[in-house]
C-alpha cells in the first residue's frame, strides 16, 4: 500500500500483477472440471462445488478466445442429456392408456379413471423434467456467466440460458415419443387437452400439474429467436385447444337446445363462460381467457341465439310467463356477444307486434260482433237504446283496446326495467315496435280520444289527483306513439265538443290540465284550438251572467219569462258537425229556419239585441239542434191516487218545442208528423229521433202515438199522454246519440276526407313556407323537408305532396326550373 | 439457509479476509449469484418454491464465503471500498468521486470486469483514472 502515498501527477499505473490468465491453461482439462461439475449440478450435488472455481474456469476460457468452443461443448453436453436421460424418463409413462388417446376407438378400451391417472403420472413427470431442467440451467447460466456477457453478447449468440431451452424443446417435445409416434409435444397437448375434457365433464383434475406444463410451454418460443408471440403454447396449445373447445361446446350447445328449457340453457351458459375464466387463470394462461370466452361465447350465444329465443321455451315462452330472471338471462348472453342485442330485439319486436295484432284483432272482432249487420249509426242506436248497457259495444271495444295496450306497454316496460337492464337498445326497439302496432291500427287516433273521453266522463269519479294524473300518463303516452296526430286533433276536439257542451265532463280542471299535457307533448300549436274552445266556455258563462243582470235592470217583471243560457262558440273552433246526426250529410239544417213560440222568440231576440250591443259586426247563428231545455209541466193524472203532479222535465231544444205544442192543443186533439213539422220547422229526421224519445221510449211517453209502433213514420199522428205517471220529479228525455261512441263507417269517411283536406292545405302551406325560404329546391330535397317538418303532427303521403306540388304550380306559387340537373322547384313571389 | 446473514466474508487470494455486508456485496452480480441462491431469476414465480428446496446453491452459498483466486487482497480492499462507497450514496445526488490510485486501475478494471459489478461506475471511475 505504500505506494498510494507516493500517488503523483505522473504515477506509474502498475501492470497486473500476474495476469489473471495468462499462465496457459489447458482447453480441456479446464472443460473436464466444468463437465465433471455440470454433471453434479444434474445429479443435483452442487452443494459441493465452488461456484467461484467453476466461474473462474469458464472465464478463463472465454478470455482465452475459447468462448465458441466452449459454448458448443456445453450445448452438446445438454443435448446429450436431455435425450439419453431425461427423454428416456419422460416417454417410459407414456403407458397404453394414453397411447389410446389419439385413436377414438381405443378410447372405450380404457376407463377414464386409468387415463386420468396416467396423464397425470406422465405430467409430472415431465413437469419434473422442465422443472430440474431449468433449476439446473439456471445454475450453469450463473457459472458461465462470464461466457454470456462477453461471448454470446460479441458473437450473437442466444444466451446459454435460451440456448439450452431450445434444446429442451427440441430433444424432449420434438423428438418422437418412439419411433414411428408422433412429438412429445403432440401427445402432451392431447393429454392436457383431454384432462381439461374430463374437467369440463365434471371431474376433479390436478390443475397444478396441468397449469405447470403450461408454463413450460410459455416459458418456450417457437424458434431460437424468441419471439414473443412464437411462444409453444401459442403456437402448438392455444389454437389446439380453442379449436378443441369449440367443437365441445358447438355439441353442447346443440345438444342443450334440444334437450332442455331456455332458461336452464342460459344459465348452463353463463356458468360455461363463468368456468372457462376460472379455468384459464387456475389451469391454463391468462392470456387465453379472452379467447376461450370468445370461442364460447361464439359456440353457446352466438351461433345458437336465435335458436335459443326461437326455442319453445324460449323468449316468447319466458314473455307470456313473466319470466323476468330468465329474460334478464337472455340479455345478459346477448349482450355479451352483441352490443345491439339485434336478435332479443327482433324476437321482442316480434311478440309487440303480434300481441299488439291480438289486441287490435280482438278490438274488430268485438266491434264487429255488435254491428254484424252494418255499422250505421242508426243500428247502432237502436241497440244502444234496447240494450241495459246504454254504451255501444263498439266503444267498448274501443276502450278495451287502448287498455289492452296500455297494459302491453306496462308489460314490456316492466320486463324492460327488471330483465333488460334498462338497456337504451332495447327501449328504442320497444318504443318503435308499440308505435307501428299502435299506427298499424287505422283507428287508434279516434279510439285513444274515446279512452281519454271516457276517462274523463266516467273514469276520473272518486279518484285521487295522483290517480288522475296517472291516467291522463297513460293517455299520453298512447298519444305519444301516435303518428297521425292531427286525426287525433280532430276526434279529441269533436269529444271534448260533446264533453264541454253536455256538461259531461267530471272536471273542467282535469281537462285543462290534460289539455296542457298535450301542449308539453305536441306543442302550443296543437292545443290551440282546444283552449280556444275552453275560452269559448268561459266567456259564455260571463255573458250568460251579464245578460241575466241586463234584463234584471230591465225592471221587466214578467215571471213567466224564459231565463236562457247561453254558449257563444267560435265557429272554427268547435266542429259543430259532431252534434248532427249520421244523416246530416244529405241536408244542410244550418239554412232551416227553426219556428219558436212567441215566448221563447222574445228571448231569442232580446239576447242577439244585447249581444249586438256588446259586441258589434258579429252574427249570431243559433244551434237550435244543440240546445236543452227544463221545462215544468203538470200532467192531470201523474200523481197518487190520480192527482195532479208536475214534473221537471230536461230535454232537447226541440222537443221542447215539440211540447209547446201541445200546451196549446184541446183536450184529445192530435197532430200529425207532418203537422208538427210545419209547426216547428225542425228538420225530419232530428224532429223523428225527438218524437221517438218523447212518444215511444217508456219512461218519458208525454204523447201517445198513433198508430203504435216503434218507429216513427210521416202521417203518424200525436196526442197528449193523459195516462203519464211517474214515481220521479225530475225527468230527463233522453238526448238520443249524446254520448261520444265509434264513429260509424260512413261518418268515419267523412272524417277522413275532412282531415284529408285539412292535412292537404297543412302540406301546400309547409310547401310554401319552405319554399319561400329556399326559393329554388330539388324535389327529393323538398319531399324530404317537407315530411320532416309534418311529422310532428302526422305522416304526409308522398303521393299528395306531389299533388299538392302539382297544385302550386298551377296557381303559380312555384316553377319548374328547366335548366337544372335534378327536377327543382323556384318559389314565385 | 433459513435466514440468510447479514455478512459475508471475502477472501482474496493472499489471503485477505473482508466482512461486508450482504447487501453491498451483491452489488456484483457474480457475488450475488454465488451467494444467494434465492437471487436466481426464474421467469416463473411457481417454480422458486422447488428451487430453494432442490438446491443448496453452491459452497459459497452454504459457508456464507467467497475465495476469489484471482484477485489481491489490496485490489479487493480497494473493490470492497467501492461497494460501501455504493451502498452509501446509492440515491444521491453530486456523489463526490471516489479516490482510486492510477496504479490500481487497471487491476481494478479487470477485478470489475470479473465480478460483473452491476453498477458501472466502478468501471467507469477506473476507466477515468486509467486515461
Amino acid at each position: 500500500m505504500a505506494s498510494l502515498a507516493g500517488r503523483g501527477p505522473r504515477a506509474k499505473i502498475r501492470p497486473p500483477r500476474r495476469g489473471l490468465a495468462n499462465n496457459d491453461i489447458d482447453f480441456n482439462d479446464t472443460w473436464g472440471v466444468l463437465e465433471k461439475a455440470f454433471l453434479e449440478i444434474h445429479t443435483k450435488n452442487a452443494s459441493a462445488l465452488s461456484f467461484e472455481e467453476l466461474y473462474r474456469n469458464a472465464y478463463k476460457i472465454v478470455l482465452k478466445k475459447k468462448g465458441d468452443e466452449l459454448y458448443k461443448r456445453v450445448a452438446d453436453f445438454e443435448e446429450r442429456w436431455l435425450a439419453e436421460n431425461v427423454h428416456k424418463r419422460v416417454v417410459n409413462l407414456l403407458t397404453p392408456p394414453l397411447m389410446m388417446l389419439d385413436s377414438t376407438s381405443g378410447r372405450s378400451l380404457t376407463t377414464t379413471a386409468e387415463k386420468k391417472d396416467s396423464g397425470e403420472k406422465f405430467l409430472r413427470e415431465l413437469r419434473g423434467a422442465w422443472e430440474d431442467h431449468q433449476v439446473c440451467m439456471s445454475m450453469l447460466t450463473d457459472v458461465l456467466m462470464y461466457m454470456d456477457r462477453v461471448y454470446c453478447q460479441d458473437s450473437r449468440q442466444p444466451s446459454i440460458f435460451a440456448k439450452s431451452m431450445g434444446l429442451f424443446r427440441d430433444q424432449i417435445l420434438r423428438k418422437p415419443a418412439r419411433t414411428e409416434m408422433p412429438i412429445l409435444l403432440d401427445i402432451l397437448t392431447r393429454i392436457i387437452l383431454d384432462q381439461i375434457r374430463m374437467d369440463r365433464d365434471g371431474e376433479t383434475i390436478q390443475t397444478h400439474l396441468i397449469k405447470a406444463n403450461i408454463s413450460m410451454l410459455e416459458g418456450l418460443y417457437d424458434s431460437d429467436q424468441e419471439v414473443e408471440d412464437e411462444k409453444l403454447y401459442l403456437t402448438a396449445f392455444e389454437t389446439e385447444f380453442l379449436a378443441t373447445s369449440a367443437d365441445f361446446y358447438r355439441t353442447e350447445g346443440e345438444r342443450m337446445l334440444r334437450e332442455s328449457d331456455a332458461g336452464t340453457y342460459c344459465t348452463h351458459a353463463k356458468r360455461r363462460i363463468d368456468e372457462e375464466g376460472d379455468r384459464c387463470r387456475s389451469t391454463l394462461s391468462e392470456s387465453t381467457a379472452p379467447k376461450i370466452q370468445r370461442v364460447v361465447e361464439d359456440e353457446l350465444i352466438r351461433h345458437k341465439m336465435k335458436g335459443l329465443i326461437e326455442m319453445d321455451s324460449g323468449v316468447e315462452y319466458m314473455v307470456d310467463n313473466d319470466k323476468l330472471q330468465e329474460l334478464g338471462f337472455v340479455f345478459d348472453l346477448e349482450a355479451r356477444v352483441d352490443v345491439k342485442k339485434t336478435e332479443l330485439t327482433r324476437a321482442i319486436q316480434k311478440i309487440v307486434m303480434e300481441m299488439g295484432a291480438n289486441i287490435t284483432n280482438a278490438a274488430v272482432a268485438a266491434s264487429a260482433t255488435s254491428a254484424a249487420p252494418g255499422t250505421t249509426e242508426e243500428q247502432a242506436e237502436d241497440k244502444a237504446k234496447t240494450g241495459a248497457a246504454k254504451v255501444n259495444q263498439v266503444t267498448v271495444a274501443a276502450l278495451k283496446w287502448s287498455e289492452d295496450i296500455l297494459a302491453l306497454k306496462d308489460r314490456f316496460d316492466n320486463i324492460w326495467r327488471q330483465a333488460f337492464q334498462s338497456d337504451q337498445m332495447l327501449q328504442i326497439a320497444l318504443n318503435r315496435s308499440m308505435a307501428d302496432t299502435i299506427n298499424s291500427f287505422s283507428r287508434s287516433s279516434e279510439y285513444i280520444s274515446l279512452f281519454i273521453d271516457d276517462n274523463m266522463k266516467k273514469g276520473i269519479r272518486n279518484k285521487t289527483d295522483a290517480e288522475v294524473d296517472s291516467t291522463l300518463e297513460k293517455a299520453i303516452i298512447l298519444l305519444r306513439y301516435l303518428q297521425d296526430k292531427d286525426l287525433f286533433e280532430t276526434y279529441y276536439k269533436k269529444h271534448l265538443c260533446k264533453r264541454l257542451l253536455l256538461n259531461k265532463s267530471q272536471s273542467i280542471s282535469v281537462e285543462k290540465q290534460m289539455i296542457s299535457k298535450m301542449k308539453i307533448e305536441l306543442g302550443n300549436s296543437f292545443t290551440l284550438k282546444l283552449e280556444a274552445m275552453f275560452k269559448d266556455m268561459t266567456l259564455s258563462e260571463e255573458l250568460t251572467n251579464g245578460y241575466k243582470s241586463y234584463v234584471n235592470k230591465l225592471g221587466d217583471a214578467d215571471r213567466t219569462r224564459v231565463d236562457l243560457g247561453i254558449n257563444v262558440l267560435t265557429s272554427m273552433t268547435w266542429p259543430l258537425e259532431a252534434f248532427r246526426g249520421g244523416a246530416t250529410a244529405d241536408e244542410d239544417q244550418g239554412n232551416l229556419q227553426i219556428i219558436f213560440p212567441a215566448s221563447i222568440d222574445r228571448v231569442k231576440t232580446g239576447f242577439t239585441r244585447f249581444y249586438n250591443e256588446k259586441h258589434s259586426g258579429r252574427k249570431l247563428t243559433w244551434q237550435t239542434n244543440m240546445g236543452d231545455a227544463d221545462i215544468k209541466a203538470t200532467f192531470a193524472k201523474a200523481g197518487k191516487d190520480g192527482k195532479p203532479r208536475t214534473h221537471d222535465i230536461n230535454c232537447s231544444t226541440y222537443a221542447m218545442l215539440i211540447l209547446l205544442l201541445f200546451n196549446d192543443l184541446p183536450a184529445g186533439a192530435s197532430l200529425a208528423f207532418e203537422e208538427i213539422q210545419a209547426a216547428t220547422n225542425i228538420p225530419p229526421s232530428d224532429l223523428a229521433r225527438n218524437l221517438q224519445s218523447l212518444a215511444v221510449a217508456p219512461k218519458t211517453r208525454f204523447l201517445v202515438k198513433e198508430p203504435m209502433s216503434r218507429e216513427i213514420n210521416p202521417g203518424d199522428r200525436f196526442s197528449y199522454n193523459e195516462n203519464f205517471k211517474s214515481q220521479f220529479v225530475k225527468i230527463k228525455v233522453g238526448v238520443v246519440s249524446a254520448g261520444n261512441k265509434v264513429e260509424g263507417d260512413r261518418e268515419r269517411k267523412e272524417t277522413e276526407k275532412k282531415n284529408n283536406d285539412s292535412r292537404g292545405y297543412v302540406i301546400e302551406a309547409c310547401v310554401v313556407r319552405i319554399m319561400k325560404q329556399r326559393k329554388v329546391l330539388a324535389h327529393t330535397a323538398l319531399l324530404n323537408e317537407t315530411i320532416t317538418q309534418l311529422s310532428a303532427q302526422f305522416k304526409p303521403d308522398v303521393n299528395m305532396i306531389k299533388k299538392k306540388i302539382e297544385s302550386l304550380i298551377e296557381r303559380e306559387y312555384l316553377e319548374r326550373v328547366d335548366e337544372a340537373a335534378v327536377p327543382s322547384y323556384r318559389y314565385l313571389a | 439457509m433459513a435466514t440468510l446473514s447479514q455478512f459475508v466474508t471475502l477472501v482474496s487470494s493472499d489471503d485477505f479476509s473482508f466482512i461486508v455486508l450482504r447487501s453491498a456485496a451483491c452489488l456484483s452480480g457474480v457475488i450475488r449469484r454465488m451467494l444467494d441462491p434465492a437471487c436466481i431469476i426464474f421467469s416463473h414465480a411457481s417454480l422458486l418454491y422447488s428451487v430453494l428446496t432442490l438446491t443448496d446453491g453452491f459452497v459459497e452459498a452454504r459457508t456464507n464465503t467467497c475465495h476469489f483466486e484471482n484477485i489481491s487482497g489490496m485490489v479487493l480492499e480497494k473493490v470492497c471500498e467501492y461497494m460501501y462507497y455504493n451502498e452509501k450514496h446509492r440515491d444521491g445526488k453530486d456523489v463526490p468521486d471516489m479516490d482510486i490510485p492510477p496504479e490500481l486501475c487497471l487491476e481494478l478494471l479487470m477485478a470489475s470486469d470479473y465480478l460483473d459489478s452491476a453498477c458501472p461506475s466502478l468501471l467507469h471511475m477506473a476507466l477515468l483514472t486509467a486515461a
